[in-house]
């Protein structure tokens, strides 16, 4: 019975909480709309999608791969970042252009996004500055799990 | 014996050899980099500098005699000044592209800067360019840029090959290494310089640009091209699972076996690797007049083993006909003498290898399988398959590996198989021959397999599996493990046989040789 009562009053505890952060935006978004500027913004919540939030410097989103002045890639495929990676999502193989002398080049290069923890060991490892995570896109959402496997084309774009 | 005094502590060594060779045996290792148990010393890269007390200036480890009495310092601050100094000197002129050098991870320069270097370079000079991509050999390229100039390559083809094909050009800065006018590294040990150039100054195509050293996982093992036997280190890949991509051997680098191989292996054992990976056979087949049974190792080895008991029973064994190869086990062949030979009587055991071809008077025999002189010794004669002997009297045959098609036509083979009523091939990869029979069995290979080969000089080596049978297949000791035991003359004997350990105490209990070798 007592046990009853006190999961009650937390219940009402809760209602009491909740509508104080109600009314007090309500309060203040209210003088916000109305053109009174106060300290308070009144509503946290901003129109997402339509409305974004700007994305700090140091935020780790996508992945791209950097290109040189040429459009190839600026991977020279040392496969560092493979070795760093913790989640083993990335997937390198290597290829030689007979051109150049002694150019080392990824002809495969895969990230599977599915399985990126976005620890940004990668781009940390890397000695070309070749991959950065500084694309700012960060809905990363696909149909499929295949549509998460970012190759190279993709992650040179 | 003399008493030396390394790092403060004493030890008793041999007389007249290098402060080097003592610090090695006492533990201790010293930096070096031109320094190579197979040749003389050369000390031209002064990495294994060390303080001697007595004397003003730091020696060479590497070519310096003990003395009895002598106090040697491998660790004072002066000696990891002066590692420093060298390797400063060292990196002067280097490129640093460990990035993209295949020698990086296994690289001692490397490993070297890490331990005593980490400094900021004092020089300012623009490093000169020089040659990146020297085509020195048949599949060998030489980076100048990368050279320190030790030599080691140099000396090997001096004195284990005798062909001399690198020389050293110019003087000081300018120093190379290079090929006389157009003639090429091209023998069959030039694979040997990739594997002990100390940086990555000399590359092979084969491994160049693949992978990087350290993804690989190593394991001890015997190239079993030839019968010689030698050391090897198979390293391969385990693949990413997560991108399809299955376990690749990437190449094999010769262990140290003064007894066999010495130092070395030739370009056929290390870059004759494609067969552990390519064309494998991965399931028991069987063919469609036989669909009563399933492709399952118990019902497979059941039906042989129910064949043979057949036949056994009729005391018709003489039909049973075997054509065996010289890249089975010695505990393997022991089995079959068992099973067919001491058990059933079968007299019909034939031998088909790969054929006989040039050897060198270093390393490669004619032999192109590891273990003739282990059929020899196990009692086996080896005689050549005759496919006329095949077809008269044959109801039953058993062939381990597909060498027959190297010594006949796939016509000829088809002709005389259909005659026999029930076919088995046990067998690794898959190939034409594979049709013709009633059942195939997967077979592991040596890099997957436990056992002992025994090899041409008679000196039996034992060998442990690498990784994983490919697919189903298994090794051939246990299938005829579980043959003895199934067709039962004997099958408590066999019962027991449950590791190439087991059926190598056997062996060595019915066979002298091996009894003698161990
Ligand atoms: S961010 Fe981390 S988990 Fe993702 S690819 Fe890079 S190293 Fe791997
Ligand atoms: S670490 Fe950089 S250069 Fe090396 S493979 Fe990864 S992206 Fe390419
Ligand atoms: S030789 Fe060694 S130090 Fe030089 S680039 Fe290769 S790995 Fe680096
Ligand atoms: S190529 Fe390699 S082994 Fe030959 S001298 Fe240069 S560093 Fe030494
Ligand atoms: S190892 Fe002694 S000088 Fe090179």
């Amino acid at each position: 019975m007592i046990k009853a009562l006190g999961y009650f009053i937390e219940i009402i505890r809760g209602i009491v909480i909740t509508s104080r952060h109600f009314f007090v935006n309500f309060f203040f978004r209210i003088l916000n709309v109305l053109g009174i500027k106060t300290k308070r913004k009144g509503a946290v919540t901003i129109q997402y999608p339509e409305q974004r939030k700007e994305i700090a410097t140091r935020h780790r989103s996508l992945h791209r791969l950097m290109a040189r002045e040429d459009g190839k890639p600026r991977c020279v495929a040392c496969m560092l970042c493979a070795t760093v990676c913790p989640s083993e999502c990335i997937y390198v193989e290597a290829a030689e252009d007979p051109e150049l002398e002694m150019q080392k080049y990824p002809s495969k290069f895969i990230i599977d996004i599915g399985r990126c923890c976005f620890c940004g060991f990668c781009v940390e490892a890397c000695p070309e500055d070749a991959i950065r995570m500084d694309t700012g896109k960060i809905e990363l959402a696909g149909y499929s799990r295949d549509d998460l496997v970012y190759d190279l084309d993709k992650l040179l774009k | 014996m003399v008493k030396i005094f390394i790092d403060e502590k004493s030890f008793e060594v041999e007389d007249g050899i290098t402060v080097f060779k003592a610090a090695k045996e006492a533990g201790i290792a010293i930096p070096h980099l031109c320094y190579h148990d197979a040749f003389p010393p050369e000390g031209s890269c002064r990495m294994c500098l060390v303080e001697i007390e007595g004397l003003p200036k730091l020696e060479l480890a590497c070519s310096t005699q003990v003395r009895d009495g002598m106090k040697v310092f491998t660790k004072s601050e002066r000696v990891v000044e002066a590692r420093k100094g060298v390797l400063e000197f060292l990196l002067a002129e280097h490129p640093l592209d460990c990035p993209i050098c295949d020698k990086a991870g296994d690289c001692k320069l490397q490993d070297y800067y890490e331990t005593y270097g980490l400094f900021e370079s004092q020089f300012r000079e623009v490093k000169e360019k020089r040659e990146k991509k020297a085509k020195i050999g048949k599949n060998l390229i030489h980076d100048e840029e990368r050279c320190i100039i030790c030599k080691r390559c140099v000396r090997f083809l001096k004195e284990v090959t005798h062909t001399q094909e690198l020389g050293i050009f110019e003087r000081g800065i300018h120093t190379s290494v290079n090929i006389y006018e157009l003639l090429p590294v091209d023998n069959n040990y030039s694979g040997n310089l990739a594997q002990i150039c100390p940086v990555g100054a000399i590359t092979d195509t084969d491994f160049r640009f693949k992978t990087r050293s350290w993804l690989l996982k190593k394991g001890k093992s015997i190239c079993p091209l030839c019968s010689r036997g030698c050391n090897i280190s198979i390293e391969y890949h385990p693949g990413f699972p997560h991108f399809q991509v299955p376990k690749k051997v990437f190449r094999i680098y010769s262990l140290e076996n003064p007894d066999v191989n010495g130092f070395w292996i030739c370009d056929l054992g290390r870059y004759g690797y494609s067969y552990i990976d390519e064309n494998r056979l991965d399931r028991i087949m069987i063919k469609k007049e036989e669909q009563k049974i399933e492709p399952t190792w118990e019902q497979s080895l059941q039906f042989i083993a129910e064949k043979i008991k057949g036949l056994n029973f009729l005391k018709k064994t003489s039909q049973i006909a075997l054509v065996l190869n010289t890249w089975l086990s010695n505990e393997e062949l022991f089995l079959i003498h068992k099973i067919f030979k001491s058990d059933l009587n079968v007299e019909s055991i034939f031998f088909a290898d790969r054929p006989q071809s040039e050897g060198d008077d270093i390393l490669l025999t004619p032999e192109r399988s590891p273990n003739r002189r282990g059929a020899q010794e196990m009692g086996l004669s080896i005689q050549p398959v005759k496919l006329e002997t095949l077809a008269t009297k044959t109801r039953l045959l058993l062939v381990f590996g597909s060498s027959i098609q190297d010594q006949f036509s796939s016509s000829d083979i088809k002709k005389v198989l259909d005659k026999i009523e029930t076919k088995i091939l046990f067998a690794s990869h898959s190939n034409d021959l594979i049709s013709f029979f009633d059942i195939v069995l997967p077979t592991a290979l040596i890099a997957e397999k436990g056992g002992s080969l025994t090899n041409v000089e008679g000196r039996i080596q034992k060998f442990s599996p690498v990784f994983e049978p490919s697919g189903d297949s298994l090794p051939e000791w246990m299938m005829l493990a579980d043959l003895g035991r199934e067709f039962g003359i004997n099958p408590s004997f066999y019962e027991q046989l449950k590791t190439p350990e087991a059926i190598s105490i056997e062996t060595e209990k019915e066979i002298p040789f091996f009894r003698e070798k161990k």
